[in-house]
């Protein structure tokens, strides 16, 4: 016994000082607190211009983020709604629709259509979701998976929405630029956004509803219509990324339902680190370059991150974000029992 | 039968059980009395088995660490790193707190599934004899457990547990929530389980009022550490006991 040790686990000095915002003294401090974030931003901002040489590249940077808005939302609907939801793609199909109407049928330029786009896209979202959401249990889960599956039969079979051609022709962005910080701009402050948000007593409602539903009927608070609100709010994020990746290409098809959609999303939180929602931004950064790597490979790259999510799931569920921030606030050392 | 030397156990930094030691002979009742968050439901836990597979959930989702010092000896083997599986096989069988019934299964069903150890025979006579030691659960077969109140659940719980052939059973608060007359009944079955079936059990409770007079040895647990020891009489007869388990 008397050799017996353990690791212990201690906040490290620095975070202790600047937890609290009164007690920020130092330039160095300031720096603990802002660095992370400030690496984060400072990075996505950059990518447009460090990548400049490659528009090939430049394009997998608006992926990423189009991969990214969708597992923020996937993120903030799981982990902190707890509603599993399986159609990033359903939200993505529809906001892109909506945006396209709006740019070919209405003639709207984009600064109109996007949003516009967004915001009915996610409101009729939310309507076709809410009949299962006073259900508890997997039936959300199934209800997402079946509609994108639902929408692409129906545009095939009844040839509404430009049928199997989709829509061409949406009107681009002015230049370059727009399109690129556009859509990184709008992911970074969105995510900082849905954090910001989740800390408010509106957040605090939405995350009790995930851990005791009836806790939170008992105080008096409609939970059905909590979680609405909260799929609006992750439908709006769906809905953006679909809009904006429309308006990138200039067209839309019934490959805007794609089963990878919902499923890329998913990856690259669990990679990223599950209930961080900064942690999916970083999930889809490593994610969607790696899948254009092996685009050579065809269909063989599903398997690589299927892998490459199995591996994360058995050997390191926490993710990659979460472990980094235990790392970054915290150090280890043996100590004798 | 059972000894457990220096037991500790972290939940990250915070110590849960300091410098256990406990031992339970054959055929003996040993009670482990204290309030909430003395660190009875961890010792359970841990000489259950059960904590490792915590631990390892916990490290998996990048939880508290927790770590484990001490030995537990089982029959003369050290049982220390065996998970909860094996050492049922062997005869230690926890019925846990709060009983953690199958809610959706028949009675009837949740005392089968605690004889997936047990041979067809053993299992059928098992059964007869728990309905026998709770009479009222024979009415309660078809019924879902998760409705039926709490004693009878209570009582169903220690019938799934006798159903795996515990040689030593662990009761984690078995008057939880329960009445005082339902408190009775459970506590008077403690020691006909032991006489009728040579069972030995370890029970823990924040009563110690109606599970004291049925114990032969007892620990009184007080943050993690024992703070008192002994049998029966000679905690009955102590002073800090009585003033603070009994009110006199």
């Amino acid at each position: 016994m008397a050799q017996a040790r353990r690791k212990e686990r201690i906040d490290r000095g620095i975070k202790v000082r600047s937890d609290s915002i009164y007690a920020l003294s130092s330039w160095e401090e300031i720096a603990y607190l802002l660095g992370p974030r400030a690496l984060l931003i400072g990075g996505f901002l950059l990518l447009p211009v460090v990548l400049l040489p490659s528009p090939y590249w430049s394009r997998v940077a608006l992926s990423v983020c189009v991969v990214a808005l969708l597992a923020v939302s996937f993120d903030f609907l799981a982990n902190f709604v707890g509603l599993v939801s399986l159609g990033g793609a359903f939200f993505y199909g529809i906001g892109g629709y909506m945006a396209a109407v709006a740019s070919t049928e209405l003639g709207l330029p984009p600064v109109v259509a996007i949003p516009a786009g967004t915001v009915l896209g996610a409101a009729v979202c939310t309507l076709l979701l809410v009949p299962c959401l006073p259900l508890r249990g997997i039936y959300f889960a199934i209800i997402t998976l079946m509609y994108p599956l639902f929408m692409t039969r129906l545009i095939e079979a009844t040839e509404i929405l430009g049928g199997t051609e989709g829509f061409r022709g949406i009107t681009g962005f002015s230049s370059r630029w727009t399109e690129q910080y556009g859509l990184i701009v709008v992911t970074l402050a969105g995510v900082f956004a849905l954090r910001r948000f989740l800390a408010e007593d509106a957040g605090l409602v939405i995350r009790a509803v995930k851990d005791n539903d009836q806790a939170v009927r008992a105080s008096g608070i409609n939970v059905t219509w909590t979680k609405a609100k909260a799929v609006f709010v992750a439908a709006l994020f769906g809905c953006f990324a679909g809009a904006y990746y429309v308006h990138m290409y200039r067209n839309v098809g019934i490959s805007s339902f794609a089963l990878d959609l919902s499923i890329m999303p998913i990856a690259a939180t669990v990679i990223g680190g599950s209930g961080t929602l900064v942690g999916p931004l970083i999930g889809a950064l490593l994610l969607v370059p790696l899948s254009e790597l092996l685009r050579d490979f065809g269909s063989l790259r599903i398997v690589v991150y299927a892998l490459v999510l199995t591996g994360f799931v058995v050997l390191q569920s926490e993710g990659l974000m979460n472990f980094a921030t235990r790392k970054y606030q915290q150090f280890e050392r043996w100590v004798r029992v | 039968m059972l000894t457990a030397d220096g037991l500790m156990v972290f939940y990250e930094n915070m110590l849960a059980l300091n410098n256990i030691s406990l031992r339970c002979d054959e055929g003996q009742v040993v009670g482990v009395f204290g309030a909430n968050s003395a660190g009875k439901s961890t010792l359970m836990y841990t000489l259950s088995g059960i904590i490792l597979d915590i631990r390892h959930k916990e490290k998996m989702r990048g939880g508290e660490r927790i770590s484990l010092f001490g030995d537990v000896h089982y029959r003369g083997e050290a049982i220390g790193e065996l998970k909860a599986n094996q050492r049922a096989r062997r005869g230690i069988v926890l019925c846990p707190e709060r009983r953690r019934l199958f809610p959706e299964s028949s009675v009837l069903e949740n005392l089968k599934i605690g004889a997936y150890l047990a041979s067809r025979d053993e299992a059928r006579e098992t059964l007869g004899y728990v309905l026998e030691l709770f009479p009222p659960l024979k009415k309660l077969l078809k019924r879902a457990a998760g409705f039926l109140s709490g004693g009878e659940q209570q009582m169903v719980a220690i019938g799934r547990a006798l159903m795996a052939q515990p040689k030593l059973l662990l009761l984690d608060e078995p008057l939880l929530g329960l009445a005082p007359s339902v408190q009775q009944v459970v506590v008077e079955a403690i020691p006909v389980i032991r006489d009728q079936r040579g069972i030995s059990v370890i029970v823990t409770e924040q009563y110690a009022r109606p599970v004291m007079p049925h114990v032969d040895y007892a620990y009184i647990l007080e943050n993690g550490s024992t703070v008192l020891e002994g049998t029966r009489d000679e905690l009955l007869d102590n002073p800090d006991v009585k003033s603070a388990y009994f009110g006199c």
